[in-house]
């Protein structure tokens, strides 16, 4: 009995450190932003790059106050996700659980799990095709999906060792510096932040998460975050890792996570 | 006189064993074949650093195009751009090194 009660205790402490641990880190990202832009309050990360500036904020709320360029797409998702039976699969049978439970670390599998890992399984699962994981099909049931979530916070849970590994490589990824370039996510989008880079303001790692998939101008269509990922790696010069791979998981991750308390909003258009 | 004929005789004996490695010897990297040699270690390194998803953008198109090159006859470009693509994939193993314990500086 003893033995049991100082495993349970000892787990309950492991949990606890692993928590304790993606709390410090976020409070460290939430304080450094604070320090670059002391102005922006932290709800307003939701709103991405538009938080910072003021010109690029209003021609968003012209676009959201027209028709969003997305809006058919969207719908569209939501009936695809009827279509093709997604709503029969246990994991998104509730869509606006499904947006705040994902990104999870699943201990059966070992794995982190993603919204679009789960819808890519359900389709195969009922339709015994192939969804890809960037664009199209997906990105539109995943949008519609996370609009059904909106106003909810983002609220990634790392509990256990596994879990915590998970998100330190993630972590480890999102700091290291790689490509031609020899640059880190966090150049741009941490130490960089609200600064150009040509004609555009490079947007805070904070909040990245709370509008995805999102609506690129430049891709004139939705695409997943993990898209963004192959894109961001690109402009590194590095060469793409494939989206929904264990690596790009793990980034997703910790990257969700940063955004913790901030909430999901369905203002995903981006230029 | 002695000792000025050993030192002529091992003289010699360097020079002519010099001279017949010049042509023959293979310095690099175990290839005879200079463009061989330089794709082996690019193509090597890049294997490596595609295994730890730390690969840079270009350099499989570098290997590609030296291959093209060589067998178009320009064996020095040929050879110059694989040496440049093996560079890349030296440069990408050093950040290997340091991107798996990278963290914030805040």
């Amino acid at each position: 009995m003893k033995k049991l009660i100082t495993a349970v205790a000892g787990i309950g402490f492991l949990v606890g450190v692993a928590s304790a641990d993606v709390a410090s880190d976020q409070k460290a990202f939430i304080g450094y932003f604070k320090s670059i832009q002391p102005n922006v309050e932290f709800a307003d990360y939701t709103n991405g790059v538009y938080a910072y500036d003021a010109g690029s904020r209003d021609q968003f709320e012209e676009i959201l106050d027209g028709i969003p360029p997305y809006e058919e797409s969207v719908e569209k998702g939501g009936a695809e996700y009827l279509k093709f039976g997604l709503n029969k699969c246990a994991a998104l049978a509730d869509p606006a659980a499904a947006r705040l439970k994902h990104p999870y670390f699943d201990d059966a599998t070992n794995k982190v799990v993603t919204l679009e890992g789960v819808i890519k399984a359900c389709y195969k699962q009922q339709t015994g095709k192939k969804l890809g994981s960037n664009k199209g099909k997906i990105a539109r049931i995943s949008s519609w999906i996370s609009d059904q979530a909106a106003g909810e916070k983002v609220n990634v849970k790392v509990e256990g060792a596994a879990a915590q590994a998970a998100y330190d490589q993630g972590k480890a990824f999102f700091y290291g510096k790689r490509g031609q370039f020899n640059m880190s996510c966090a150049d741009c989008h941490v130490y960089n932040a609200g600064k150009k880079a040509r004609a555009d303001i490079l947007s805070p790692a904070l909040g990245h998460t709370t509008h995805v998939p999102m609506y690129r101008a430049k891709w004139a269509g939705l695409g997943t975050l993990q898209r963004r990922y192959g894109g961001c790696l690109k402009n590194m010069r590095a060469k793409p890792i494939g989206s929904q791979t264990e690596t790009m998981n793990n980034l997703e991750y910790f990257h969700q996570a940063m955004s913790n308390g901030l909430e999901i909003t369905d203002a995903r258009y981006r230029k | 006189m002695k000792k000025v004929l050993i030192i002529a005789l091992s003289v010699f004996a360097l020079t002519a064993q010099a001279d017949f490695l010049g042509g023959s010897h293979n310095w690099n990297n175990g290839s005879s074949d200079p463009f061989k040699s330089a794709l082996k270690a690019a193509e090597t390194g890049y294997k490596a650093n595609l295994a730890v998803n730390m690969a840079w953008r270009d350099t499989a198109k570098m290997i590609k195009e030296a291959k093209k090159l060589n067998a178009a006859g320009k064996t020095a470009a040929a050879v110059a751009l694989a040496n440049k693509a093996h560079h890349q994939t030296v440069n990408a193993t050093a950040q290997t090194a340091l991107a798996g314990s990278a963290g914030p500086r805040f």
